[in-house]
Formats: C-alpha cells, structure tokens, sequence
C-alpha cells in the first residue's frame, strides 16, 4: 500500500481549507439593539469556555469556528459531538446553539458580515508579470497562429546542406520518418545526398523547461523561439543519434522552430567519391518532453505551419504566488519577490539594448535616432503603465535617464528597468477617483488574459470608449474568443480539479501492467483534451463538462480501456457508456490522479467533488492518518476499509460528508476502469449528499451523480464564484453581496456557457467598480 | 550542441540575487582564502596552417640560441621562453591533417568518425577527448583555493560563424566542442555585465524611490503596509549594491573602443582589445586559463595591414621553392608572434594585485599551430613556443626532441599545476611519461 500520499496530503495543500483560518480577522462587531437570540445564552455558558465568545476559539478548541455546514448539520453535529465527553448536547438546545452559531459567525454570510471585505492592492501575480513582460517586448503579437492549419513545413532539397535545389514543399503533421536507404520520394532524390528543412510554429501548453528531442543518424539542428540553435548536431561525430536542448517556455504561447536536417557529408565535396556506394539508412524524429511528462513524438495539434516571431521570455525564476486560499493572487511581496522583479529587469533591459534597432524599429544610423528612440521609450511606459504619462512622469521616466546617460542603449536600459521596477508596472491598477477607460481596459485585459491591454484596448480606452455596459462587453467578447483566454481558462480548470501541479502517475505494475510512464503521460492529454473540447468549443458548457458521453483516447489508452482503435491511433473522441462514465467525473486522468498505487480512494475523490464542485469547506482531519493496508483486510472493499477507518466520532463528522459521495465513483478503480466486483464482492456505488440549504439526496452510481451536479445550484454558485476569484484575484464579497447571485443568473441564462461567463463576470467587475465610484462620488458631494 | 549552460543555468547556478551581486570571485570568502598561494595560470595561443621551419627553429640548441625571423619579437623575453622542436602529434584516425591537427592538438586523441569531409581521408566529426586546458581548468575549479568566477576563458580572433573540426580547439569532453568567443564586446559583456547592469540599476534608484513615495499617496491607509514592505525592499537592494561595489574590481575596467566589426582587416585591433581583456580578467582573477584561437584550422586571414593579400591558407600550400609565398608567410607568422610578444609585455609589466612579482613570473604561455609545416600537412615538428614562468620550466633555452608525441608536453603541462596524470589523451602516446628536460 502506498504510504506516498497520505490523506492529509490532499486535505492539508488544498487552500480551501486555509481560507477558515485566513478568513479570520474579525475584528469589527456591530452591536445589535435586537434581543438576543436563545442559543446565545447557551453558547456563552456551555461552550464559548472552549471555542472563544465569538467562536474565535480559545483555550479548549483554538480553531475558529468557521465552515459552510447548515443548521440542521451543525446541530445535528452539536447533538452527537457537544461537549467532548460522554455527555451530550439533548437536540433542542443543540438546535438553538446551530442556529446562533451559524447566524453569529460560522457562515460564510456571518464572516462576510462581521468582516468587510474589501478590493486589496496586489501586485501582478508572477503569470501576469511574465505574460506582461513578454508581451510589452513584443508589442502584443498573437500567442497562437489562427486558423486550423497544424504540422509543419518540410522543404526539401536534391542535394546535402540545401544544396541542388529545392524540390518540394510539403505539410509534414510531424516529424517522425525512417526513410531507410531510401529517400524520401522514390526517383526524385539521391538517396546519398539529400536535406530537409522543417519550419512552423510549436505551441507549448504550460508554463516551464521544455526538452527537445532529436533522433536521427546524419545531421540536424534545432531552433526554438530564437535563431541560436539548441540542438546542434550538424557535425555528426561518433555514434550518438539521440539529441537534447532545454528552453523555458511560458504556456499558452507558439514559438518558431525550426529543424533541419541532411543526409551526406559537409566541408569539402565527396560526392563523386562516394557515387555508387551503398546508401546508409537515414530516419529523424523530432520530439519533445514538456514539464513533467515523458517524451513523445511533437503531435500534429501542437505544431503550426505559421512561423510566429520570437518571443522573448525572462529567464529569472520568480517564487510562487501565495495560493493560500485557493487562487494565485499577488498579496504580499517579498525579497525573493523583489531580486526575481530586479533580475527580470535587467534581462528584459539587456535584451532590448541587444536588439534595439529591430525592436524599436529605429535604424542606427538614423540622424534623429536619440529622439525617434525617446519617443518610443515613452510609448513602452505607457504600456507598461496602461495610460498616458502626465508630464511629471515623463520627466521622470524618459527624459531624466536620457538626459542623464551617456548614451542612449544605456538610456533606453535605464527607461526599461526603471519602469518594469515602479509599482506603476507592478501593481494592479491603483484605484483612481473615478475608473476611466484606461482602468477598465487594464481590469479586462488582466481579468481574461492575464496581461497588458492590447492594441485593440489601447485604442478604445484612449478614445474613452469602454464606459457603457454594451463597449465594456464588447471588448470582453472579443476578448473571451481569443487563445489568452481559453489559456487563463485552462489555469482554471485544471487548478479546480485540483491537478494544476503535473504529477506522475505511478501505478502498481503488477496490478496494472499496461499503466506505464509513457500511458500515465497520454492520461494526462487524454484530460488536457477533454477539457479544451469540452468546456471551450463554442456551444459546451459546465453541463458538458459534467454531462459529456466523450472521452479522448489514443491507441495505447483505448486499449487499457477496453476501447476499439488501432493501436498507434492519436487521440481522438470516443464515446463511452452514458450509463457508465459521464463528463469530467469519468475521464480517467481525474480517476486516477485520486486514487493510491493499486487502489480506488474515495476520500480523495469525495474532496475534490465537495471542495471544488460543491463549493464547502472541510476542516484538515485531526491528525495525518496513513490509509488501512488493503492487504491487512483482504476480505474488505474499498468503500468498507474506508468506512472502517473513517468511523471512528473524531472522523465521521467531516467524512459523513465526503465519503458518501467518494462512493459514487467507486466503479472506478484506480486507474478509472470500469470494475463491478472488488475482492469478490459486487461494488457498492450509492451514495448521498446533505446541500447546504439541508435538502437530502441519493444517487447510485457515477452518472447519477453527474447529473445532480450538473444540476445543482451550490455547484453553479462554486464555479462561479472560484471562477471569479481567478479572473479578478480579489473576494467576490467584495464587490457587494449582489455580485455573486447576479453572476449566477447570467451563468444560468446563458446556459452555463464557462466562455461567457468569464467575459460576465468582468463586465460585471467593471461596471461594479464604476458605479461604486459613482456612488461615493455622490455621497461625498451630498456632505459638502 | 546542446552543452552550453543557458542564461537559465546561469541564474540558477548563481542564485535569485545573481544580478545584485558583485563578481562572484571578489566575495570576500572565496577570494581570501587563496591567499599567499602562487596564482599559476595557462595560457594557449593557437595561430593556423603551421609555420615556416626555416625562419622559425633556431638553429642552435640549449641556452645559446639566436632568435630567427618569424621569433625574433620574442627578444626581450629570450630568457623567458622554450622552444620545443621535435614533438610532434602522433594521433592518426579519421580526418585530414586539418582536422586531426586542430582537434586533437589539446586533446591528445582520436576524432570520432562524423561528416566532416576533409580535402583528403575519410570524414571526421568531433574530438573523443577533452583538452588540457579544460582538463587543467577543471583540476583548478575543484579547490576553493583555486577556484575563480569563470575556471576558463576562451578567446578567439575572427574564428569563421560555423562550428565544425576546422574550428574548434577546446573540448570540454568527448563530442563537447567549446566555441572560443571572438567578439570583444562580448566578452567584455562576460566579464563586466554584472557590474554595468549594477551601475545602471544603482543610477535609476532614486527616481523609483521617489516613485514609490508618489504612488504610496495614491493608495488608501489600509494598502499602503504593502507598498512600505516594497519600499523597505527597495532600500536593501540599494544597501547590498553599495556594498557589493565597496569591493572593487581590484582593477580599472577597461573601455573598448566601440564600433569595431568582426572584419578581416580589423583582425589586429581585435586581436589588442582581446589581449587587453585576457590580462584584465586575470588581474580580477576570473579565470586561470586562458586560450587564444586565432581564426581557425585551415585559415584564410589575409594580413592586408602587412600588404599580403593572399590568404593564409592559400599561401601555406605554396612549395618551399616559392620564395616570395615563403617571406610572406615567415611575415605572416611574425606578426603572431609579435600578438605574443605584446601579451608577454603586458604580462610582464602588471604586478600581480597581491605583490607576488609580475603577471608573467606566474603565467605560463604555449604559443602553438595545427600544423608541422602547410605544404606538407605534417603532425611532426608541431610549433611550440613556452614564454613566461608559470609552469616553473628552466627557461631561455631552445629543445630538441626526438619525435616525442605531444602527449607527453600536455602531462607536462598538467604536471606544472599539481595534476599528477599518468596518461592524458591516447594513452599510447604517454609510456614517456612527463616531456623530460623542461624543468
């Protein structure tokens, strides 16, 4: 049995369940003239000695009480917990206790009531920062080629080194060739001589070191993302005919590469020498090993045959933003933090003094060059800055440093690194009087991107047009169908299922022969996929995402899953038994993520599905508990072993919730295929779940399931609202209790549309913001 | 190849605060606890197409010797320096005379079969060793007490843009090439950067003080606890940056003249700026070994500032019998020898910052070529010239070998810094032990 994944590892690294002590700075308390309600007395005397008068714990029970449960489940909770000891709360009282306590400080409501919550300064989170970056050097190209063109340009040629003329241009899908002797169109080439050059776009999905891989038995060399190669082989030398380079890549962006490659000799020409002589086989393969996966083959869906310009990427490693309550945000700084800031400073200012005539597009000669470069170095402030200088900053920004340098690359270096280190670039937008176009333009540009605002926005915030609700949603539209946001999306999803972070999936081979690194990999695509057809072509929705019958498969997978492809079929749609398997609940990278080495976890799954689906929190359990050995009860099944270990008071308050609806997927083993019986029993996939508002339901099985939380409204409100904290890094509480409910009917009119409701909500932030000015402004006019 | 450490690497290697931090070698734990030790260094000069026997071997041997024309720039440091006649490189294997003679000079070992055709056997790819210097730099490196920033520096003079055998000298291993940096600026931006980019940062400091003061009052009460801890931030930064730079750089940072491109004819203002840089680096004490490469195996430099308009190599296929192609190639290797005598000057004039005699009392150079002799393509005879007194050799003398092979000068070489090898390179060629008569 595995002990490398505790239980507590999954409780203990979710935010959600931080967010109970984070959320804890209750200070300001509004007296009410109403009379006290009953359970208060009780509460005070009996249990306030422990949990603290205002349930800020105490010397008993340092815990805040803070959660999401009912009344009835609190109460019923009181009823069989209340006081430690054998005697109870009798259920009236307990009742009148829930009740107070729900009202007074345990709900989220009574938080948000008793603290405020506010918008808070942040800084750009590190994405941000790096999508910014990249994007004010490189004046905002597109991070993906458009169009459904995918594969790249192979050109060839009659002769070695490109030599003899060029005979074809082709779209390759991929590199991946044995010609043997051969060449690679019979009659038109000799065999002994000939050379390729594959050219196009490749898109790398996360943000992270990228290993290139090149097999091949004559000469090659790779580019990526520059003209430096970093695979270079062209020397072909000894008897190695497997080669690497490394390159940080941010996610969501196509980078230009470039591969050549060519059979014969180079220096000084043999050809007459060698005419006649048997050809040597020849094959090249180019493949890649993206962040935590094994290497494979670049597929077709990752290459373009557009070449797209560099794009410069700052190498200096940043620390990880605070996570601690469930989305990235930038709430705190730090001296790492700020060494990470300088050293991306001045790569990004050494870059552009490197190859500043191209980027500014300023010749060298030119006989105004110093004015020319000036003026574009204000036009980068004011990127940066995501509004016009006023004349002081300007003074200060630009004309000081090129004033002041002794020439201009080092004045241009001081204007870059001046400006990526203000708290202008840094932070978010320092909030103004009244939000002007240019501050909307920045609120959606990093709500659905992540990044600066790009040409397009420029132009709308200075002509003062993203003030009505129709201009800020037409923007937001035009923005939710761009490649930027299906990528912050993407984050989304994946952070929400909880498999942001890329883990190996490590299985018992024993058990599952046929779940090796290299099908644990394709898991993970078979995931990426899902997601990207499901939640983001243009008629899905979150009930696709439940509801879908179709999972993506390649040949090596549908095999392990009792699915009909041949066996080097790339990942395509499959559809599976509605009555089986369902929506993201049934792909099975989510399956077997949560689940142990040979085993099914229903705990884990049970986390994730009330956590993340449902939306309610869960305190840590009391202490890390290493799962029964499955082998210590071969006669239980999972769902018995772990209602076995959960039983115990201490456990069952908490696992009374997650274990039943764990349950629901326990067809699935622990790899997500299908299993009727364990250990010789059938299995037992019923389950139940208490909502929040105490309604009691049932459901058998994983589709069932599904359904209910396609359906459910607690469900909607917790996409939506973790949707929101994503986009906006800020509580949705505060942007006034009406937010969250106003989100959630437009989710529901536009059909749970994840696309749209992701341009809903910043529309909605944006006119929230405007009018809460508005509101002040009118408010302040009314005391003068 | 995919061997070369990405800037990446670099900031890993070096730490979050690489960009705050002086050199590496001026903090005061690695830079003091060599002290009162002899900084012995190495420097190789490559130079191609071999040399001209006649006007280049003094006739004599031992002590007494007279300096012919292509050495005779050596003059002043006649009692600084070897020759050593009759070592030659013994290695055979795939490639031309080129090829073997470029790329198994410093390594003492074959070339792995690859696709570089030659103008003559069979096709060649990269060394299947690593080079002495590289060797002898990674010996350095493993003692704190002769560790430096860099280990090694690789410099070169107009080495053509394509990596192949013809133009590759240094091996950091088998199949490792390591491309000599011919552009001054650039390896001024190696040595210097770090501490230009400080200066840059320190010089807009106070502007974005006076930022973060203006934005700090834009900011409501409850905000501004984070823009306190920035500014705070921003204070240290400033702090470490005027500590770091009370350590000097111990020396005047040179200043290049701008502009020069990567030209034939500005070989000789190339050539100055990246001795200059050489003698630099070693007065920082950034690196111990040094190589110098001088365009490359086969090169076609055309030395138009000694009215020779051919090129080098064109000239070097020239039979003994044409005389005028003989004087343009002894003026030819002269002038590489006065590059030599100029390094040798510098060195000789700079005192060493810690007072222990001059850089040269401490600098050993090896002046060396690809090449016995152009027009025969020999490996025999290899031209190597010792100057200065690093090694410890008994100096002001002129040897004569029996067609030792080369192996056993590069053991000596590794000797003189305390690397006892039994065997470098194709242990064939070692059974002679270390090179006898140098010391």
């Amino acid at each position: 049995m595995s002990r490398s994944l505790p239980i507590t590892s999954v409780l203990a690294t979710s935010g959600v369940v931080l967010l109970v002590a984070a959320g804890f700075r209750a200070t300001a308390q509004n007296p009410k003239p109403t009379p006290p309600p009953p359970g208060q007395k009780i509460y005070l005397a009996q249990c306030a000695g422990c949990h603290g008068d205002k349930g800020q714990g105490g010397a008993g029970y340092a815990r805040p009480l803070r959660g999401t449960r009912s009344v009835k489940e609190l109460a019923q909770y009181i009823h069989t917990q209340m006081p430690p000891g054998a005697k109870k709360t009798p259920a009236p009282q307990a009742n009148l206790v829930a009740a107070f306590v729900h009202d007074a400080f345990y709900s989220p409501v009574a938080q948000d009531r008793n603290r405020p919550a506010r918008v808070e300064l942040a800084r750009l989170t590190v994405k941000q920062f790096r999508n910014a970056v990249a994007d004010l050097v490189g004046d905002f190209r597109p991070v993906v080629p458009a169009g459904d063109a995918r594969g790249l340009t192979g050109s060839y040629f009659k002769g070695n080194n490109f030599q003899g003329g060029k005979e074809m241009d082709r779209n390759d899908g991929k590199v991946d060739f044995d010609f043997g002797p051969n060449p690679p169109v019979p009659g038109k080439f000799d065999p002994l001589n000939f050379s390729m050059i594959w050219q196009g776009s490749v898109m790398a999905p996360d943000t992270g070191d990228y290993e290139f891989v090149v097999r091949s038995n004559h000469a090659i060399r790779l580019s990526v993302n520059g003209e430096k190669p970093i695979i270079d082989a062209w020397v072909k030398s000894g008897n190695d005919t497997e080669f690497r380079g490394s390159i940080h890549l941010l996610g969501g962006r196509a980078y230009p590469i470039r591969l050549d490659f060519s059979k014969g000799t180079q220096g000084v020409d043999d050809k007459d020498k060698r005419k006649g002589t048997p050809s040597p086989p020849a094959f090249v393969s180019l493949l890649w090993k993206r962040p935590g996966r094994v290497a494979e083959v670049i597929p077709n869906r990752s290459l373009f045959p557009q070449v797209v310009p560099v794009t410069f990427v700052a190498d200096a490693p940043f620390p990880a933003d605070d996570r601690s309550i469930g989305y990235e945000r930038g709430n705190t700084v730090s001296k790492e933090w700020d060494d990470a800031t300088t050293a991306a400073a001045l790569e990004t200012a050494g870059y552009i003094a490197n190859n500043l005539t191209q980027i500014s597009g300023v010749p060298e000669n030119a006989p105004d060059r110093k004015e020319k470069l000036r003026a574009r170095c204000r036009s980068f402030v004011e990127r940066a800055f995501r509004r016009p200088l006023t004349p002081a900053q300007e003074q200060r920004f630009v004309n000081r440093q090129f004033e002041a340098a002794p020439n201009v690359e080092t004045a241009v270096k001081r204007v870059v690194i001046l400006t990526l280190k203000s708290p202008q670039f840094l932070y978010r937008e320092l909030r103004p009087g009244t939000p002007d176009s240019y501050f909307n333009a920045a609120q959606l540009s990093f709500g659905l991107w992540d990044s600066l605002p790009d040409p397009e926005l420029q132009r709308a915030a200075a002509a003062g047009q993203l003030v009505t609700r129709e201009q800020v949603a037409a923007q937001a539209d035009r923005m939710a169908n761009d490649p930027r946001a299906w990528n912050k999306m993407r984050d989304f999803l994946l952070l929400w299922l909880k498999v942001d972070e890329i883990k190996d999936i490590v299985k018992n081979t024993k058990r599952y022969p046929e779940m090796d690194a290299a099908a644990g990999s394709d898991l993970r695509t078979s995931l990426e996929i899902f997601l990207e057809k499901t939640a983001w072509s243009n008629e899905s929705s979150y009930r696709d995402l439940m509801l879908s019958p179709t999972q993506y498969l390649n040949g090596r997978l549908a095999k392990v899953y009792g699915q009909n492809l041949p066996a080097d079929a790339p990942f395509q749609p499959v559809q599976m038994d509605p009555g089986q398997r369902m929506g993201v609940l049934g792909n099975p990278y989510l399956l077997s993520r949560f689940a142990y080495l040979e085993n099914s976890s229903p705990i884990h799954r049970g986390v994730l599905i009330i956590r993340s689906m449902l939306g309610r929190t869960l305190l840590p359990p009391p202490a890390a508990f290493t799962p029964l050995s499955a082998s210590l009860h071969p006669n239980l099944t999972t769902r018995e072993r772990v209602s076995l270990q959960t039983k115990p008071a201490a456990c069952s308050g908490c696992h009374g919730l997650i274990n039943p609806l764990g349950f629901t997927l326990e067809k699935f083993d622990a790899i997500g295929r299908l299993r009727t019986s364990e250990n010789g029993k059938s299995v037992d996939a019923s389950g139940r779940y208490i909502s929040k508002s105490g309604a009691a339901v049932k459901f058998s099985g994983a589709p069932a399931l599904a359904e209910y939380l396609a359906d459910s409204e607690e469900a909607h409100a917790a996409i939506t609202e973790k949707l929101f904290q994503h986009l906006v890094k800020q509580p949705v509480l505060a942007y006034g209790p009406n937010m969250l409910p106003q989100l959630e009917n437009s989710f529901r009119q536009n059909r749970y549309s994840l696309r749209k409701l992701m341009g809903e909500i910043m529309v909605a932030t944006v006119l929230a913001d405007m009018n809460k000015s508005t509101k002040k402004a009118v408010a302040m006019g009314a005391t003068q | 190849m995919s061997f070369q450490p990405t800037r990446r690497d670099f900031l890993r290697n070096f730490g979050v605060s690489a960009a705050a931090l002086p050199f590496i070698s001026h903090l005061p734990s690695l830079a003091t606890i060599g002290k009162g030790l002899r900084k012995k260094r190495l420097v190789i000069i490559f130079t191609p197409d071999g040399i001209v026997p006649n006007t280049f071997w003094p006739d004599e041997v031992g002590a007494n010797f007279k300096l012919k024309s292509i050495l005779e720039p050596l003059a002043p440091f006649q009692d600084r320096m070897l020759t050593l006649r009759g070592v030659s490189d013994r290695v055979r294997g795939d490639g031309d005379g080129h090829m073997r003679g470029i790329g198994c000079l410093l390594t003492g070992t074959e070339l792995f079969p690859g696709n570089v055709q030659g103008g003559s056997d069979t096709p060649a790819g990269w060394s299947t060793g690593i080079s002495i210097d590289q060797e002898i730099r990674n010996h350095l490196q493993k003692s704190l007490t002769t560790r430096t920033r860099f280990g090694s520096l690789e410099f070169g003079v107009m080495v053509p843009d394509h990596a192949d055998t013809w133009t590759r000298m240094v091996y950091a291993g088998p199949n490792r090439p390591v491309a000599p940096i011919d552009d001054p600026y650039q390896m001024f931006g190696k040595l210097y950067g770090q501490m230009k980019d400080q200066e840059t940062l320190k010089s807009v400091l106070d502007d974005l003080q006076a930022d973060l003061a203006t934005v700090k009052k834009q900011v409501g009460v409850q905000d501004r606890k984070l823009l306190d801890e920035h500014t705070t931030l921003v204070r240290e930064m400033e702090k470490e940056i005027s500590a770091a730079r009370t350590t000097d750089v111990g020396h005047a940072v040179p200043t290049l003249e701008p502009g020069i491109r990567q030209e034939n004819d500005n070989i000789p203002k190339i050539s100055k700026l990246q001795i200059d840089l050489m003698v630099s680096s070693f007065l920082a004490d950034a690196a111990r070994v040094a190589t110098l490469q001088y365009t490359n195996s086969v090169g076609q430099a055309r030395m138009t500032w000694l009215g020779i308009k051919e090129g080098q190599h064109d000239l070097s296929h020239e039979p003994d019998s044409n005389k005028d192609a003989q004087d343009k190639l002894t003026k030819i290797n002269r002038w590489y020898c006065e590059q030599l005598a100029y390094l040798a000057k510098r060195l000789a004039e700079t005192p060493e910052p810690d007072g222990n005699g001059s850089l040269l009392d401490n600098t050993t150079i090896i002046w060396t070529n690809e090449l016995g002799q152009g027009n025969s393509h020999t490996l025999d005879n290899i031209p190597f010239v010792v100057v200065g007194n690093g090694a410890g050799f008994k100096m002001g003398r002129a040897l004569k070998y029996d067609n030792v092979p080369h192996n056993q000068l590069l053991l000596a070489l590794a000797h003189s810094f305390d690397h006892r090898l039994k065997k470098f390179g194709n242990a064939d060629f070692c059974g002679g032990g270390v090179l006898p008569g140098l010391t």
